[in-house]
């Protein structure tokens, strides 16, 4: 009975793993296809769409305002997120756990909720600046994945550290660089990772904040597809799954993968 | 303010520290000559964190005044004490290996790589690790975490070394080996420390003398031969080792002493106190013989236990429970037999009731 349950549990887990990967498999095989159909390759494979993803109506800019306001909003989070969880974590203050509740928030909340109602706000404030309203609204997308690991990383911290520091010779600057920060760096490198790929891939917050030259790539993207569906775009999702692969295998062989799941422990 | 001897490696002077409405140290004084081991001794929460924190600079106290080799250091920030702790936690730096904790401080002063190896070799040595060097910190368990944590405090050549319970977390035998493993490597390089503990065998064993605190003071500062056979207080004497007790009122006093009458009959005690005042009466169970003497009871046996060198056997005198030490060959009482039994005036020791309610 009980080998039985095993044996139907693992069914499970390798079926869900298949059904969360067959979409990823199809788009990397239809990106070398040699023809311009969206289909599986039969008759070898070929290049040509990815040399021709450069050349697509106004790429270069979408991908650097991608990655340009996901480094950004990665960055400003890392700072007022640690800041934040310190002072949830340390502060002693009443009802910090509210305060923690608030802040993970917008984790839970549709994206298209958030985008009409950031929409909304910048109107009414008569906030118009469309690229700054973009990375305000990336800010409150990628805030919470910062707060909750960097919250998750500190109560785990033991603040001894810092004051083993001290009585070793470090002065407190000293012994926040020096001891601090390198001790919580699985943390920052989880929590920016997350944050990065959140902002990076957002497409139903950031589709209420744009206007006709600032186009984020998610929303480039689905214009392509609208426009000229052709394995270009296959071949675009594929690279940016290889890149998405590739932080997660760094960011592994650093804290390891199970960390990051939040499976450990 | 008392003056600062001038012999004294580190002196605690006057030092007291509030926590809001809770007092966690009152009037600390405690001087220590160099290469000394003195050993805080008190149940918890009884302040002794505290009070290495303070030496430590990890925490400014009220009132008083901490010096080191004659130089005032109440308010130095730990890094410029050279005061080194091994903490509770150990607190090891989980980003760098063995050898990185050990030459930490090390690398701070700037001293050139060469020089960081050998001495963090050295350290290591003295600690039995040398082969740990480029171990992670989570690969170690907790015997050898306690000993990079002791390595790495030892290798800046600190002029205090300060030990938080830094043996409880071992299990017995280990702790035992490490005692006087750490005694032995504290007379090698001649550091003056401060150790703290809970447990009076852990205090007895290691320490040139023992400070027994009980919230927030320090009852008694002795060697552990003194504190043994004269505890200043009944808390010291209920700490450290075995006794027997009993509380009565003084019915008389002269010149030799008084009498005590307690619950279980009169006893003579070589001490004057005020008549009608409240006393304990005590000794430790090893005076106590089964023979009349100076101060001989009746009592019940309620127990027995053969221990090999030596046999314990619990009486009932009137209601309150005493253990006496018998040398191991002597015939055993039986269980439910009346017996007398008594000690010496001269191993006679009485407090005060009223010291500590
Ligand atoms: N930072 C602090 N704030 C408030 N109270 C404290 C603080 N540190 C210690 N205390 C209190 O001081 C008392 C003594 O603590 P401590 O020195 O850690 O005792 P010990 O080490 O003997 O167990 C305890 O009652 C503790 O709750
Ligand atoms: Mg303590």
């Amino acid at each position: 009975m009980k080998q039985l349950a095993i044996i139907v549990s693992w069914a499970a887990a390798v079926f869900a793993c298949l059904f969360l990967l067959a979409p990823l498999v199809v788009i990397a095989a239809a990106s070398f296809s040699p023809t311009p159909v969206f289909d599986l390759p039969t008759g070898g494979a070929s290049l040509r769409w990815y040399s021709r993803i450069g050349t697509l109506d106004g790429f270069w800019p979408a991908l650097w305002l991608s990655v340009e306001i996901a480094v950004l909003s990665t960055l400003i989070s890392l700072v007022v997120g640690t800041l934040a969880a310190i002072a949830i974590t340390r502060g002693k203050l009443p009802g910090s756990e509210i305060l923690a509740a608030a802040l993970v928030s917008p984790l839970m909340m549709p994206g298209l909720v958030l985008g009409i109602g950031l929409l909304q706000y910048y109107r009414s404030v008569g906030f118009t600046a469309s690229w700054s309203g973009l990375l305000l609204a990336h800010l409150v997308i990628t805030l919470p994945y910062v707060a909750r690991t960097m919250i998750a990383g500190l109560s785990r911290f033991d603040f001894t550290l810092i004051e083993a520091g001290l009585t070793l010779g470090c002065t407190w600057p000293q012994s926040i660089v020096r001891v601090m920060i390198p001790a919580l760096a699985p943390s920052f490198l989880i929590a920016s990772l997350f944050s990065f790929l959140a902002s990076f891939d957002n497409y139903p917050v950031s589709i209420f904040l744009t206007d006709v030259r600032t186009k984020t790539l998610p929303i480039k993207m689905l214009q392509y597809i609208e426009e000229a569906p052709d394995p270009t775009i296959a071949a675009l999702s594929t690279i940016i799954l290889a890149g998405t692969v590739a932080l997660l295998l760094i960011a592994d062989r650093a804290v390891g993968l199970s960390r990051m799941a939040g499976t450990a422990e | 303010m008392t003056a600062p001897d001038a012999g004294l490696h580190l002196s605690i002077s006057n030092v007291s520290k509030r926590f809001g409405a809770t007092t966690v140290l009152e009037d600390i004084h405690l001087g220590m000559a160099k290469g000394e081991l003195v050993t805080l001794l008190g149940p918890s929460g009884c302040g002794k964190t505290t009070l290495l924190r303070v030496v430590a600079g990890l925490t400014h106290p009220d009132t008083g005044r901490v010096e080191l080799a004659g130089r005032d250091i109440t308010r130095a920030p730990p890094y410029k004490r050279n005061v080194g702790v091994v903490f509770q936690s150990y607190a090891l730096f989980p980003h760098l290996d063995v050898a990185g904790n050990v030459g930490f401080g090390l690398k701070l002063r700037g001293l050139p790589k060469a020089d960081i190896a050998s001495a963090v070799h050295r350290a290591l040595s003295l600690v039995h690790l040398e082969r740990y060097a480029d171990r992670p910190i989570r690969a170690l368990s907790g015997g050898q975490q306690q000993r990079v944590a002791l390595a790495r405090a030892i290798a800046v050549e600190p002029s205090v070394i300060l030990f938080d319970e830094a043996l409880s977390a071992l299990d017995r035998k280990l702790r035992e080996a490490m005692q006087s493993e750490l005694r032995h490597l504290l007379t090698q390089i001649g550091a003056t420390a401060i150790f703290v503990t809970h447990d009076q065998e852990e205090a007895l064993t290691m320490s040139d003398r023992v400070a027994v605190m009980y919230k927030g003071r320090i009852d008694q500062l002795a060697d552990p031969r003194t504190l043994y056979d004269q505890p200043a207080t009944a808390f010291a004497l209920s700490f450290v080792g075995q006794s027997l007790s009993l509380k009565g009122k003084v019915v008389s006093s002269d010149a030799d002493g008084s009498v005590v009458e307690t619950s279980a009959g009169p006893l003579r005690v070589p001490r004057r106190f005020l008549r009608g005042s409240s006393v304990i009466v005590a000794t430790r169970p090893e005076h106590v013989t089964l023979t009349a003497g100076d101060n001989t009871l009746t009592g019940t046996v309620v127990g027995a236990t053969f221990q090999g060198s030596r046999s314990l056997v619990e009486i009932d005198a009137a209601g309150t429970r005493l253990t006496a030490e018998m040398p191991g060959r002597c015939t055993l009482p039986e269980r439910g037999e009346t017996v007398i039994f008594s000690w010496p005036l001269s191993e006679t020791l009485s407090f005060s009731g009223e010291e500590h309610a």
